[in-house]
C-alpha cells in the first residue's frame, strides 16, 4: 500500500536532523553568532515534565477517547470520502491512524527544506505534546453502501440516525462516512491535530460538519463529581462503571460470535447528537421545576429526596413520583429495572458554545456522546422512552449529529483502525 | 392589512426597572430597604427583597393594610426578618416556600374565559382570511395569495401558544405544524397547514395546487372553532402562557426556524405581542396587587411593540422579512424581545396556586 503519510515520511527521514541540531533550521538560527538552535528533545523533556505530559495510547484492544475519562476540550469532526476507490480510501484511513499515533504519543516537530511548506503548522512549537490527545475514528453507515464495495462489511445495527420526534435535523449537521473525535486537555492541541489530520487526508476525506466542544471545569466536591451540563446539571451520573470490564462487554464492546462481522469485535457503536438546549429559555424557568424534570438536584446532584449524587434513587420506594416525577429526564432514561438493565449507554458528551443565532439567543448546548454495544437495544430504546414524555424536550432541539461505528483500536504500525475492512 | 390584522399600540406605562437592572445597585438599596425598615417598617411591606422595585416604588395600599396582600403574614410582624427569609424561599422552620400565598385556581377561571373569547373571535378571522386566500390559490394570483396568507397566518398566531394535550394540539399540528420531526419531513402527508401552503407560495409552486391545503385548513379550524369553548387551560398553563408566547417567537420566528420560505418573523412576533398583551390584560385584576411584575411586563412589552412599529415604519408599513432587517433593526427587535420577555418570566411565579411541598426523603433504610 502506497503511503500518502507526508508526515511519517518525513519524521522518518529528518529525524536526524532534528536529534543532531546541525539540521537546516539550526543553520539559519546561527546567522547570529551567538545561540544554539534549541534542542527539540530538551524542549520535548521540559513540556513533558509540565501538565501536557500525560499520555493516553492509540493502540490497545478498544479505542481510546471511549472509556476514557473526558478531557476538557473536544472536537469532532465528520468527513465525507472522496476517495476514488477503496485502496486510496483504506490509504487515508491508514493515514489518519498514523498521524494520529504519533500526535497522541508526542514527537519533535519535524524541520523541513526552507523553501518548501512545513510539514506541521507548528502552533504546538517545537514538540508536539500528548496532552492526554485522543483520536477516535468511527464509520457511518454511509461509507458502507455501494461505492467502495463494503456492504457485506457493515455492521449489523448501523443506520443512519432516525429523526426522533422534537428533532430538526440540518443535513449539514448530521452524518458523515467518517467521524473523528479528537480531545485534549488544551483546545490549542484539538486545534493543531484536527488542523493537521484534516491536511493529510487532503483529497481523500473532506469535511462535512464539525463542533467544537468542551468540559466544565472539576469543581467538586469529589474528584469523581459528575461534571456541569450548560442546563447547570450533571452529566452523566448514571454511567455504568468503564473500570468494570465484564460490564463494558456485555453494554459497550462487540463481542465475538454475536452476529456482526468478524472485523466489528472490539468495536462499540458511537451516537452522536447535537442537542441546541435553548438556555435562555431554561434560564426563565424556575429551579424547582428544573429539578423537577431532571429529577435531581441542580448544585449536589443528588436525586431528589437524596442527598449525594450517587444516590440510589430507590424508585420502588416512590412509585408514584412524589418525590422524583414519573417524567423526569433520570428516571425515563434509566429506569433501573431488571428489564431495562442491559440498555444503558456510556454517556461521555462535551458542552458546546457556537455563538448566537438570527434571534439574538446563544446557540449553546451539548454534544452528546455515547457508546453502546446496539443502537436499537439501548439508545434508541431510551430515546423513544425520553421523546414523547419528558418535559425537557421543550427546552432542546437536536439538530445534527449521527450514528458510528468506533472500531477495535489498532495493533501498533502499521495496523489502523478499520484495516478489518481492507480484508474483503 | 385589514383592521384586525393592525396591532393596536399598547398602553405606554412608566418602566419600574427590572431585578437585573437593579442587581448593581444591590447594595444601595439594601441600605435604603435598611433605612426604610428603620423609620416605616409598614412602608417595606413591599420593600423586602433587596432587589425589588417596590422599595422604591412603595405600594400606596402597603400602610393600610392589615393584611400583607399575597402572603399569610400580619403586617405588623413582616418584616426586614421575614422578608429575608422569603428571599431565600424558606419560611421560619427552614422548609422551602413559595414568597406568596398561592393563588386559588378558580382565580383563573374569568381570565380563562375571557382569552377563550378572545380566541373564537380570531379564529373566526382566520376563517374569513382564509376564504381570501383560496380565493386568491384558485386564481393562481401569487402576489394576493402571499398576502392573503400573511393575514391568515397572523391571525391564527394571535391565539398564542398551544400546549394542550389531546385535539386541540393535534389541531394545532394540522393548522401550523412546522415538517421538522414528521417522518419525511416537508414530503411527509402529515405536512399539511399553513406551513405547507407558505412552502408552496414562496418555492414557486402552482397556486392552484395549494387550493386544497387552503380547503382541509378550513376543516381544520372550523373543527377548532368546535372544540376550544370545551378544553380547559389549567391555571399553571395559562400563567406560563404569558412569556411563552413570545418564548416561542424568538426561538421559532425571530430566528427564522418557522418561517423558512416566507422569512415573516416579525410579523409573527408581532401577532405574539398582542396575544401576550391579551394574556396580560385578562389577568391584570389578579396580578395587579402581586409583587410588582404586571407593570414592569407591559412596561417591557410596550418598548417592544414600540421597537416593531419604528422597524414598520422604516418599511413604510409593509412587514419586513428577517431578511430585509438592517442590522441594527434587527438588533433593536432581538433585544427588546429578551427585555420583555426577561419582565415576563415573573409573571408564573406571580401566578401561584399551589404551595411548594417539602420532597420527601429517600428511605433512609435504602441508604
Amino acid at each position: 500500500m502506497s503511503q500518502v503519510n507526508r508526515r511519517r515520511f518525513l519524521k522518518g527521514s529528518l529525524a536526524t536532523v532534528g536529534a543532531g541540531g546541525v539540521g537546516l533550521g539550526a543553520g539559519l538560527s546561527a546567522g547570529g553568532a551567538s545561540a544554539k538552535p534549541p534542542d527539540p528533545q530538551q524542549q520535548a523533556q521540559a513540556v513533558l515534565a509540565d501538565e501536557l505530559a500525560t499520555r493516553t495510547p492509540f493502540d490497545g484492544a478498544h479505542q481510546s477517547g471511549i472509556l476514557t475519562p473526558p478531557q476538557n476540550q473536544a472536537t469532532v469532526v465528520a468527513l465525507d470520502s472522496i476517495a476514488p476507490n477503496a485502496q486510496q480510501l483504506f490509504e487515508a484511513l491508514q493515514t489518519l491512524s498514523g498521524a494520529a499515533r504519533g500526535f497522541t504519543q508526542g514527537e519533535p516537530v519535524p524541520i523541513q527544506e526552507i523553501d518548501d511548506p512545513a510539514p506541521d503548522s507548528g502552533i504546538l512549537g517545537a514538540y508536539d505534546a500528548p496532552d492526554a490527545l485522543t483520536v477516535t475514528i468511527a464509520f457511518g453507515a454511509s461509507l458502507f453502501d455501494g461505492r467502495y464495495g463494503l456492504a457485506k462489511l457493515k455492521p449489523r445495527h448501523l443506520y443512519p440516525m432516525p429523526n426522533f420526534p422534537n428533532d430538526d435535523i440540518d443535513p449539514t449537521r448530521s452524518g458523515g462516512d467518517v467521524l473523528v473525535q479528537v480531545a485534549a486537555n488544551h483546545r490549542d492541541t484539538v486545534v493543531h491535530t484536527v488542523r493537521e489530520l484534516l491536511r493529510l487526508v487532503a483529497g481523500r476525506l473532506t469535511p462535512r460538519w464539525t463542533l467544537d466542544g468542551f468540559t466544565s471545569a472539576q469543581r467538586g466536591p469529589t474528584p469523581r463529581s459528575s461534571k456541569r451540563n450548560l442546563f447547570a446539571f450533571r452529566d452523566g451520573t448514571g454511567n455504568p462503571d468503564v473500570t468494570d470490564a465484564a460490564l463494558m462487554n456485555r453494554l459497550i464492546w462487540i463481542q465475538p460470535n454475536s452476529g456482526e462481522p468478524a472485523w466489528a469485535t472490539g468495536g462499540t457503536y458511537q451516537v452522536v447528537r447535537t442537542i441546541r438546549m435553548h438556555v435562555e429559555f431554561w434560564d426563565r424557568v424556575g429551579l424547582l421545576e428544573q429539578e423537577n424534570m431532571i429529577g435531581r438536584y441542580r448544585v449536589s446532584g443528588a436525586p431528589l429526596g437524596g442527598t449525594y449524587e450517587f444516590e440510589d434513587p430507590d424508585y420502588p420506594s416512590d412509585p408514584h413520583g412524589k418525590r422524583i416525577p414519573l417524567t423526569a429526564h433520570m428516571r425515563l432514561a434509566n429506569p433501573r429495572t431488571p428489564a431495562t438493565a442491559d440498555q444503558r449507554i456510556l454517556r461521555r458528551g462535551f458542552n458546546y458554545h457556537r455563538g448566537i443565532d438570527e434571534a439574538g439567543d446563544l446557540d449553546q448546548g451539548l454534544i452528546f456522546i455515547a457508546y453502546n454495544q446496539d443502537i436499537n437495544r439501548q439508545f434508541d430504546t431510551i430515546q423513544r422512552r425520553l421523546a414523547p414524555t419528558e418535559p425537557m424536550t421543550d427546552y432542546i432541539t437536536p439538530v445534527g449529529g449521527g450514528y458510528f461505528f468506533a472500531p477495535r483500536g489498532a495493533r501498533g504500525e502499521p495496523d489502523w483502525v478499520g484495516s478489518g475492512l481492507s480484508a474483503v | 392589512m385589514d383592521s384586525h390584522s393592525s396591532l393596536p399600540p399598547l398602553s405606554r406605562r412608566p418602566l419600574p426597572g427590572r431585578k437585573w437592572q437593579l442587581a448593581a445597585l444591590a447594595a444601595l438599596l439594601a441600605a435604603v430597604v435598611l433605612i426604610g425598615a428603620a423609620l416605616n417598617p409598614a412602608g417595606l411591606l413591599h420593600g423586602s427583597k433587596p432587589f425589588s422595585v417596590r422599595s422604591v416604588q412603595p405600594d400606596p395600599l402597603g400602610t393600610r393594610l392589615s393584611k400583607v396582600y399575597g402572603t399569610s403574614t400580619p403586617a405588623r410582624v413582616y418584616g426586614t426578618e421575614i422578608g429575608d427569609l422569603e428571599d431565600l424561599g424558606e419560611n421560619t422552620q427552614g422548609q422551602m416556600i413559595s414568597d406568596l400565598t398561592p393563588l386559588p385556581a378558580s382565580a383563573f377561571i374569568a381570565p380563562v374565559h375571557a382569552y377563550e373569547s378572545y380566541s373564537e373571535t380570531w379564529l373566526g378571522h382566520v376563517q374569513s382570511d382564509n376564504v381570501g386566500l383560496g380565493a386568491a390559490l384558485s386564481a393562481g394570483n401569487v402576489g394576493a395569495a402571499k398576502a392573503a396568507w400573511m393575514r391568515t397566518w397572523a391571525d391564527y398566531l394571535h391565539l398564542g401558544a398551544v400546549y394542550l394535550e389531546g385535539p386541540v394540539a393535534t389541531l394545532n399540528q394540522e393548522i401550523d405544524g412546522s415538517p421538522g420531526g414528521l417522518p419525511g419531513g416537508t414530503s411527509s402527508p402529515q405536512f399539511t397547514g399553513l406551513h405547507r401552503i407558505e412552502m408552496g407560495l414562496w418555492e414557486g409552486q402552482s397556486p392552484r395546487s395549494l387550493v386544497r391545503f387552503s380547503k382541509q385548513l378550513s376543516v381544520n379550524v372550523a373543527q377548532l372553532q368546535r372544540v376550544v369553548r370545551t378544553v380547559s387551560i389549567p391555571p399553571l398553563d395559562y400563567a406560563t402562557r404569558s412569556h411563552e408566547i413570545l418564548e416561542d417567537a424568538q426561538r421559532d420566528l425571530m430566528s427564522g426556524m418557522d418561517v423558512p420560505w416566507s422569512g415573516e418573523g416579525v410579523l409573527g412576533m408581532a401577532a405574539g405581542i398582542n396575544a401576550t398583551d391579551e394574556v396580560l390584560k385578562t389577568l391584570s385584576s389578579i396580578l395587579a396587587p402581586r409583587d410588582n411584575v404586571l407593570g414592569q411586563a407591559q412596561g417591557e412589552l410596550s418598548i417592544l411593540q414600540g421597537a416593531v412599529n419604528r422597524v414598520l415604519r422604516e418599511h413604510h408599513g409593509q412587514w419586513p422579512t428577517l431578511d430585509q432587517l438592517t442590522m441594527s433593526q434587527h438588533e433593536l427587535l432581538n433585544g427588546t424581545l429578551a427585555g420583555a420577555l426577561g419582565a415576563l418570566e415573573e409573571l408564573p411565579g406571580a401566578l401561584e396556586t399551589v404551595n411548594i411541598e417539602e420532597i420527601p426523603s429517600i428511605p433512609a433504610t435504602h441508604k
